[in-house]
């Protein structure tokens, strides 16, 4: 059997390439995507705790966490469509009317 | 498990099912006064049902609705209350199909509350998401340049917050082998525990939760958000979404004992002091009520983490105290500045203030007692809490903590004071000011929220004594 | 029950002066006046019935009044009334009637909002003087302050608004480190005997470790002499005063200043004997530095207000050296200075703020040689200077040589630089009286006199000031019971007081 250890480095490698992701690039739909990578290396983090502690909890906030994700990318693209529709742009740094 | 069981969520369900209706209703009759009229119908009713929680109060390991979760969720319920009369004028003429707002409001009203009753991490999870998914439509709703910008950015911002909180509580599932909040205490003085791994998943779950009351040097959004956010959802943000998340961060750290771990005790004193400097300090520069008012909720909720690290019996009750004086402060400014906006942007600049006091004495007089509150001067509710947060932080000899905020009020005091005299000064020329004629429901509420913070402010007894039965399980 | 009525009727009156504001600028200050005139009559029928003020009995509170306000944290709504706070309250009902007479003419704008102010930081002023539950007290210190900004920034002189702010952060700031003090005290206390309360008398005499009470005793003791002023915490001062208006730099010298004295005299010291005795040579120290530093800056000032405004500095530092001298001449000294420079100071603000009415200037420079189309003003100008120097005949000289005899007790060379601040009165009062009213001839050739208002105003201070001067033995008496409690609360402790040698005072002879 694979030691769980192996699975949590994986989910962070995972998750620190989401990180990055979603601090170097100003796409935002590229941002958003980074952040799903996050979020699906807590996923993977999760199962394999679960599966080592043999207590289905973590699977089950798995799915909740997917079930979240969607509903934050729908209204999240919803949000952008608004946001190109008035800069036709996705980048953050057009968005940029507030400072101080 | 039985239907019986799940009695004591009636309040809970009480307000989806006011969204679920209001959302049905708006498929046959599209009207702003119907749809209203049913949000505010059903806050009132889910706020009658809490009277009538008894027997077992924990449903399932998930939530709990105990007194101190039954204080809060009225707290939350009251909150959205105003912030629905305050929008309701405020919506009309702003864009069209305004129905919807009341279905988001209800769902992160009911985000919010869920946080409040929350003894497990998946309903801690859930609670927030369901907050702050329905934040994200709410805060871009009018749809001008600033809402979408706001709503952006506060999209992008709270999904990777979510993201680190998560991934805190998975650390912390997989050390303790549980994500029930009063198992976790034991789970973690069991043997074989990876010290290091706890204080991640800790500090993971502290920038998450972090992220969300906007403390320092998690706090970046918030006066962009503030800021470009329509005024009576910003009201909404800083106190609705804030004082679930708080009470929700008071019980897990009161079941796990924050004070048996010193980097922990450590980081959170950290946060407190530089979210007093960050938000004082910075608010000294600006020249947006909105943003100023940003930035000084940043400070407050410092102050609100001092008291949070003191232990003993004052904690809760001044935490509690605090949040209620904080809640009928920032909604009573925030509903000052939804009063006097126009159509076309709100007004948020210093100069709209000019001279307030000359063509509307009442309001100037409000806003200078909402102020007065926040700058915790007697007489107004913010004084009696700063007092008891100071109470607080002494009693356990924080005293480092204490003079930073004792340093702090002081600074605060300074752009407090500017705003007041630009109010009493000779009126400038705005095109805000000459809004026509000001809402009567806003009106009322904004006298009503003025009457309970001078009660607040010279009898507190009261409410002294129900924050200190409600939460004496503590 | 009365001394509720004391604080309310200032606040109802504020509140029905502003109500009955509108279009009508003459209600407002007959409201205020008569709310005013009431509430000195009470004090004064309250003095009246004190068989104290013939020296005829030594009890301590002569009204007493306890509520329960917030049990749960022990605080209660506790006031009460000794000879000590009877003559201060006093002092504010009549510098509240001054004020509201001298100002008059001068407001013009926001009548109503004026005299709700004036009336407000009154009451806050009041309640101060007769709280006798820290909590209570501290929330009568802060009240005080907010109406008293807006008197300040809204209708002061030109840099009104960095002299509010500075006023109200330095005061805000050291009662925020007060309240810290409050609530360790409160602390200390609930260690020791396990009773949670805010109540002065039961506070009295808890016992604490040195560097606590020392601690703690700083906290009180900053407050406080941020408002006294003492040197180096003054700086707020000469702004504060001299962009006020008439009635505000009358309020703030005659009483808000006393409210710092009255502090170290009720708080500060009786709470902690211990820390008070090591900490006399500093405050002592403190106090000389004041009275010279004081003095010599108020000469070389020309801007008139700010000459005055600097003599406060220096008169206050004789209260300052009195109270840590702390026998009872020296406190008695202090008490009779504390009523003669509100008096004294009320009036020379008084004098030049009615210059400024008619000249629209406070610039020495562009005065001078007054006296001949005002003498009225210049007499009674002449008369306000030679208190401020101390010429005996006149209140201050009391208290200042009373302070001086208790000091020569307890220190000899600080009594002997005080003294010298004496002289240095003596030059700049003169200087000033000479340079305004004397003099060669300025442009202003026609300066109306003290019109039969300012008069009247001038008549009742000139009256009292003399009268304490020739005959002071009825505040020494009033004052005497008070002064004694105080000194067996704090000496019961320590050697504090013994360090005096017992002088038998007037009142004495009386009783026996």
């Amino acid at each position: 059997m694979i030691p769980l250890h192996w699975y949590l480095w994986l989910s962070a490698v995972v998750f620190m390439v989401g990180v990055a992701g979603f601090l170097m690039r100003r796409n935002i739909i590229i941002m958003f995507m980074s952040i799903e990578l996050m979020l699906n290396a807590v996923n993977i983090s999760l199962v394999s705790f679960s599966r080592y502690l043999d207590d289905m909890r973590g699977q089950i906030l798995v799915f909740f966490i997917i079930a979240v994700a969607a509903a934050e990318a729908a209204i999240g693209l919803g949000i952008i469509i608004a946001l190109f529709r008035n800069k036709v742009t996705a980048h953050v740094d057009e968005a940029n009317e507030m400072k101080g | 498990m039985t239907l019986n069981d799940l009695a004591p969520l009636i309040p809970l369900m009480v307000i989806a099912v006011s969204s679920v209706i209001i959302m049905l209703g708006i498929a046959f009759y599209r009207s702003r006064a119907f749809s209203g009229l049913l949000t505010l119908a059903g806050i009132a009713v889910a706020f009658i049902t809490l009277f009538g929680v008894q027997g077992t109060r924990q449903v399932t390991s998930l939530l709990i609705l105990d007194d101190y979760a039954l204080f809060y969720i009225g707290l939350i319920l009251a909150a959205s209350f105003v912030v629905a009369l305050l929008s309701s004028d405020y919506l009309e003429g702003r864009r069209e199909n305004i129905e919807e707002f009341y279905i988001l409001l209800l769902l992160s009203t009911l985000g919010s509350s869920v946080l409040a009753a929350s003894t497990h991490f998946v309903s801690f999870f859930i609670g927030l998401e369901i907050l702050s998914v329905s934040l994200y439509a709410l805060i871009a709703y009018t749809r001008n340049e600033l809402n979408i910008e706001a709503g952006v950015k506060y999209l992008v911002l709270a999904a990777a917050s979510s993201a680190f909180l998560l991934f805190g509580i998975a650390l912390l599932y997989g050390e303790t082998g549980t994500m029930e909040f009063s198992r976790m205490s034991s789970g973690i003085s069991a043997q074989g525990i990876n010290k290091g791994m706890l204080l991640t998943g800790f500090a993971l779950v502290l920038t998450g939760v972090g992220f969300k009351l906007a403390v320092a040097p998690f706090h970046m959004w918030t006066p962009d958000v503030y800021e470009g956010a329509p005024a009576p959802v910003t009201a909404f943000v800083a106190t609705v979404s804030k004082g679930g998340v708080f009470a929700l961060l008071l019980r897990y750290f009161i079941q796990v004992d924050m004070h048996a771990y010193p980097s922990l005790f450590g980081a959170v004193a950290f946060i407190a002091v530089a979210s007093m400097f960050a938000g004082n300090l910075l608010a000294l520069l600006q020249k947006n009520i909105k943003r100023i008012l940003a930035y000084s909720s940043i400070a407050h909720l410092g102050y609100l983490l001092v008291a949070f690290l003191a232990g003993g019996v004052m904690r809760v009750t001044a935490v509690t105290f605090y949040l209620v004086a904080y809640f009928i402060t920032t909604l009573g400014a925030f509903g000052v500045v939804t009063m006097l906006s126009g159509k076309e942007r709100d007004a948020d600049a210093v100069e709209d203030y000019q001279g307030l006091f000359r063509h509307r004495p009442w309001l100037a007089l409000i806003f200078s007692a909402m102020l007065f509150s926040l700058a915790g001067i007697p007489l107004t509710a913010g004084f009696i809490g700063k007092f008891y947060i100071v109470a607080a932080g002494a009693g356990s000899a924080l005293w480092l903590l204490v003079i930073m905020l004792v340093i702090n009020s002081a600074i605060g005091l300074y752009y407090y004071l500017r705003i007041i005299v630009v109010l009493y000064a000779q009126p400038g020329h705005s095109e805000v000011s000459a809004v026509s004629s000001l809402p009567l429901t806003g009106s009322l509420v904004l006298v009503l929220l003025t009457v309970l913070l001078l009660w607040l402010g010279v009898y507190p007894e009261p409410l002294i004594e129900m924050i200190h039965r409600m939460t004496m399980r503590f | 029950m009365i001394l509720i009525w004391l604080i309310l009727i200032p606040l109802m009156g504020g509140l029905l002066a502003w109500l009955f504001s509108r279009g009508n600028d003459r209600l407002p200050r007959w409201i205020s006046l008569i709310a005013l005139i009431i509430d000195f009559i009470l004090v004064l029928l309250l003095w009246m019935q004190y068989p104290e003020r013939a020296g005829l009995t030594n009890r301590s509170w002569l009204v007493d009044i306890n509520l329960e306000w917030i049990p749960r944290l022990g605080i209660s709504f506790h006031l009460a009334l000794d000879g000590l706070s009877l003559l201060l309250v006093m002092l504010t009902s009549f510098l509240g009637i001054m004020s509201v007479a001298a100002s008059w003419t001068e407001i013009k704008e926001r009548v109503g909002f004026f005299h709700f102010n004036l009336m407000w930081s009154l009451a806050g002023i009041t309640g101060v003087f007769l709280s006798l539950d820290l909590f209570l007290f501290y929330f009568f210190w802060e009240l005080m302050l907010v109406p008293m900004y807006f008197l300040i920034a809204l209708w002061g002189h030109e840099n009104r608004i960095s002299a509010a702010v500075k006023f109200f952060l330095f005061t805000q700031l050291s009662g925020l480190l007060m309240l810290a003090a409050i609530l360790g005290l409160y602390f200390v206390h609930a260690r020791g005997t396990g009773i949670y309360t805010f109540d002065y008398t039961q506070l009295l005499g808890t016992t604490m470790g040195s560097t606590e009470g020392m601690l703690l005793m700083l906290g009180f003791l900053i407050a406080f002499v941020v408002k006294l002023p003492a040197v180096p915490f003054h700086t707020w001062l000469p702004d504060a005063h001299t962009e006020a208006p008439t009635a505000g730099s009358i309020i703030l010298a005659g009483l808000l200043l006393k409210t710092g004295a009255y502090g170290l005299l009720r708080f500060a010291v009786p709470l902690f004997p211990h820390a008070a005795l090591d900490f006399t040579p500093v405050a002592m120290a403190l106090a000389v530095i004041g009275i010279l530093y004081g003095a010599v800056l108020a000469f070389g000032q020309t801007d008139l207000k700010r000459l005055v405004a600097y003599t406060s500095v220096s008169h206050m530092g004789f209260v300052l050296l009195g109270i840590f001298a702390w026998n009872e001449l020296a406190l008695q000294g202090a008490v009779i200075q504390i009523i003669c420079h509100g008096i004294s100071t009320g009036a020379l603000f008084i004098i030049v703020g009615a210059l400024q009415e008619r000249i629209h200037t406070r610039d020495m420079e562009r005065m001078g040689g007054l006296w001949t189309s005002a003498p009225r003003m210049g007499g009674v100008g002449l008369l306000f200077g030679l208190a401020s120097l101390g010429l005996p005949g006149l209140g201050n000289f009391v208290g200042e040589f009373l302070v001086l005899i208790g000091a020569y007790t307890v220190s000899i060379p600080m009594t002997a630089i005080a003294a010298t601040g004496l002289v240095f009165a003596t030059v700049y009062s003169l200087w000033m009286i000479q340079r305004t009213f004397f003099g060669p001839r300025e442009v202003y050739l026609k300066v109306p006199d003290l019109n039969m208002r300012e008069m009247t105003v001038m008549a009742f201070m000139v009256a009292v000031i003399v009268w304490i001067g020739l005959y002071p033995q009825p505040v020494i008496n009033t004052a005497k019971g008070a002064l004694n409690a105080l000194q067996k609360n704090a000496g019961a402790m320590t050697s504090f007081g013994k360090i005096s040698y017992p002088v038998s005072t007037g009142a004495d002879r009386d009783t026996k």
